[in-house]
């Protein structure tokens, strides 16, 4: 099985994690849309802008990220096709068995007329967190818009820089994701300034100050704090079911056998809330890639083979591949002192191999049954002379 | 008591102790060490109790007979440390040998 991943984030790496903890036996292509090794995000708008390491943020250990079965495209996905499993990028075009969308959310922007790029950024990326960081030098003052977590988490790393920070938020409280209790005790300890109800006008570049219902407000940059929006474009276009997010099954599946969904893109009935969410947050991201990756073991565990068997008798050492009934044909494939290979066989096909001391036949047999051809020809083995060479031919 | 140590896939260290004359795999199964399969019970026909010596055992064990390297060609990934559990005797002098288990049998 070859799965193919979009998006190298939290939940993709998870996935790949269990995926190779329980002996996962297909093939993985991930395609990181991030120029750079998966890392974690949640540290970024807490410790990180003091102890800026890249190292401290790697989400896989070096073992995993090159395993043999892994393969990285270091590429934007730019479609799929479900149908025929197809994952393209601009230059490229790949063939999976099983489409994985793990592409996450991004940044909701704010336009502020007059407030240019460099001075309006938000924090989603390491990109985006580098960026913040060489900014932090010319700050003195910063107004975050926005009162959810993020912004107090930012509020509280950056008024360890010396710097003025103000939190400005559209309703009449901050932190709407918690009780108001909750939210009241937070913001009485945040070193920032909460400012509730403000709306805002514009940037007067002269004055370097938010122009709002408030009056003006003064300040370095802005940091857009105000959410996020699921990356469900790929979905959407190649026809599957959207809503907030990518809607899914209790397996993680789409409305398409062939596509999965996990992480924050992913909208799933929560047992245990017993009801269909979408959820910005790790554990999110944790559980629906534990749950895809036990359903796609599950179904591996499922591992058909074709009956095989062995017999000692004193130094001659027979081995069957494969199963045949009396009435097959017999034909001697190989006769050398000691070793002798007999092919099976009924109309034309091969059913059964028996090798005496000859231990790679028997078990190249044994590949060849199993492999996707499932029976083997007997003219093909007849004139490759052995079942090893046409293995050897039939997998380069 | 003589003992080999088995690194299992997750990198667990297990110490199995084994008698002269046992194989491998013997002592492996005795120790309950993860991730060698043996379906065929030590048949030499199915090359899954692949182990592989640490390097500082290497050419310590008589070299794979010609069953065994055939069916080693068969193992995922083999190396030239390779071997499968179930071939090989252990003697006294192999008393503190170290082997990894093949990270996959199939
Ligand atoms: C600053 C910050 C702090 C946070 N703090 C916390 C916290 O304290 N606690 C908590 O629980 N959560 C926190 N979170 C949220 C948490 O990081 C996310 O919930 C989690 O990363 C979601 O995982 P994911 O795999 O769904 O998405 P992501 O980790 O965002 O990964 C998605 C990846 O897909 C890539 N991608 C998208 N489209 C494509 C495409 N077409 N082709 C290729 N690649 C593509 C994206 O570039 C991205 O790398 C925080 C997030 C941020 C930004
Ligand atoms: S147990 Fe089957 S080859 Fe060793």
């Amino acid at each position: 099985m070859i799965l193919g991943i979009v998006g190298a984030g939290q939940a993709a790496c998870t996935l790949i994690l269990e995926l190779i903890r329980g002996n996962f036996r297909g093939q993985v292509l991930i395609f990181n849309g991030e120029a750079i090794p998966p890392y974690q995000r949640p540290p970024l708008s807490k410790d990180w802008l003091q102890n800026p390491s890249r190292d401290r943020l790697n989400l896989l250990p070096k073992i995993i990220e090159q395993d043999s079965r892994i393969t990285w495209i270091s590429r934007t996905v730019t479609s799929i096709d479900p149908g025929r499993g197809t994952i393209r990028t601009r230059d490229t075009a790949h063939t999976v068995d099983h489409i994985i969308l793990a592409t996450g959310t991004r940044a909701k922007k704010l336009e502020i007329p007059g407030l240019s790029a460099q001075q309006n950024v938000s924090l989603r990326t390491l990109n985006d967190a580098e960026n913040l960081r060489l900014n932090l030098a010319q700050a003195s003052t910063i107004n975050i818009v926005g009162a959810g977590f993020l912004a107090f988490e930012l509020a509280a790393s950056l008024s360890k820089f010396g710097i003025t920070v103000r939190i400005l938020a559209k309703g009449p409280r901050a932190l709407p994701q918690v009780g108001l209790d909750t939210a009241e005790y937070l913001s009485s300890r945040s070193d920032a300034l909460i400012m509730t109800e403000t709306r805002l006008i514009k940037f007067d570049r002269k004055a370097q100050s938010l122009l709002s219902n408030q009056g003006p407000i003064s300040c370095d940059l802005v940091i857009t704090a105000i959410g996020s929006e699921p990356n469900i474009e790929l979905a959407e276009a190649s026809g599957l079911a959207t809503t907030s997010g990518i809607p899914v099954d209790v397996n993680m599946q789409t409305n398409h056998p062939r596509v999965s969904a996990i992480g924050e893109v992913a909208e799933y009935h929560h047992t245990l809330i017993g009801k269909k969410l979408r959820i910005e947050s790790i554990a999110q991201a944790n559980e629906t890639a534990c749950i895809l990756a036990t359903h796609l073991l599950e179904q591996q565990s499922v591992r058909h083979k074709i009956p095989w068997f062995w017999s000692n008798q004193g130094s001659e050492k027979l081995q069957i591949a494969g199963f045949s009934e009396r009435s097959d044909d017999s034909f001697l494939l190989m006769d050398k002192p000691h070793q002798r290979v007999v092919l099976r066989h009924k109309d034309g096909r091969v059913t059964a191999v028996e090798a005496i001391n000859a231990a790679r036949e028997y078990m190249a047999a044994r590949r060849l049954f199993e492999s996707n051809e499932k029976s083997i020809s007997l003219n093909t083995v007849q004139q490759a002379g052995s079942i090893f060479s046409l293995l050897q031919s039939s997998s380069s | 008591m003589l003992y080999v140590t088995f690194i299992d896939p997750s990198e667990n260290e297990i110490e199995a102790n084994f008698e002269p004359g046992d194989s491998l795999l013997q002592a492996a199964v005795h120790a309950g060490v993860d991730g060698i399969l043996a379906e065929c019970g030590g048949g030499c026909s199915c090359a899954t109790c692949h182990v592989i010596l640490s390097s500082a055992w290497a050419g310590t064990l008589e070299p794979p007979g010609p069953q065994e390297a055939d069916m080693l060609t068969f193992a995922v990934d083999p190396t030239p440390q390779s071997r499968l559990a179930c071939q090989v005797q252990l003697k006294t002098e192999h008393n503190g040998l170290t082997l990894n288990v093949a990270k996959r049998q199939y």
